[in-house]
């Protein structure tokens, strides 16, 4: 059987790992808030997503988080008129990105507080081994 | 009489570390769609209906163990505490368990050792 703090600190790792994920799309989302398309009346960049899903880890049978899929943002993209812009079609109209930055900064607060969470998790699993361990030592 | 109280200080340590790895896969699953939030049995549930003891007629057997998997079960969710999402995790009361199954560890650590010292003071 697999020491349940050790499974502990695996399922915190784990969660660490799709929340930080979580938090580069983020920071790729808000990098390209203004990345308009690479030629005349082409499409800017889309906004991409994050879904996570629970799976069952074999060997001890507890529930890690992965990343199931960086999506794509199916939303419309902003049509913005500006005709000295490179991007801009033969009407002056340039797509801009379909990114709110409130709406990333919201996911990224999100995202640094479960963050926080798993690395409180964390420490405690591995306190609680400390104290076991600090059993035996002035026995 | 004292070794009672030290297999019921290591079915609770036991019980605790369950318990932790509980709230460690709700902690990550805080924004998975569809995750229900889980719990442990209660301790007092797991010491009455501690199984029918299998007779161990040699040094060499083992006594079964709680084992994680066996004691878990979903939390009742409030509806109001469900999000769009299907997902069941407070996270608020998971830090509360958390800090729960911390001060209960080190309770029952300590009086493991207090024990341990009171024997070994008898001893010398």
């Amino acid at each position: 059987m697999v020491d349940p703090l050790q499974t502990s600190l695996r399922i915190a790792a784990s969660g660490l790992q799709a929340q930080s994920t979580r938090l580069r799309v983020v920071s790729e989302n808000v990098a390209n808030a203004q990345s308009t398309g690479p030629a005349s009346g082409a499409d800017p960049y889309a906004r991409k997503t994050v879904s996570f899903e629970s799976v069952i880890d074999r060997a001890s049978g507890a529930n890690l988080v992965e990343i199931k899929a960086i999506g794509i943002d199916q939303a419309p993209f902003k049509l913005e008129r500006d005709p000295g812009n490179p991007a801009a079609d033969a009407n002056g109209i340039v797509k801009m990105p379909n990114v709110d930055v409130l709406v990333e900064l919201a996911d990224m607060r999100e995202a640094n507080r479960s963050y926080e969470a798993n690395l409180q998790v964390a420490k405690q699993s591995a306190d609680m081994l400390n104290q076991t361990v600090a059993l035996m030592k002035d026995a | 009489m004292s070794i009672y109280l030290f297999q019921v200080a290591s079915q609770k340590s036991e019980w605790l570390s369950a318990r932790e790895t509980a709230v460690a896969s709700n902690v990550a699953n805080a924004n998975t769609p569809g995750y229900r939030a889980l719990d442990v049995q209660p301790f007092l549930a797991v010491l009455n209906t501690s199984p029918l003891a299998m007779a161990a007629t040699n040094l060499g057997h083992m006594t079964p163990t709680l084992s994680p998997g066996d004691s878990l079960r979903e939390i009742e969710a409030n509806p109001s505490e469900e999000t769009l999402s299907g997902n069941t995790v407070n996270l608020e009361q998971q830090m509360i368990n958390l800090g729960e199954v911390n001060r209960d560890f080190s309770m029952t650590a300590n009086i493991r050792r207090a024990f341990h010292q009171l024997i070994l003071s008898a001893l010398k």
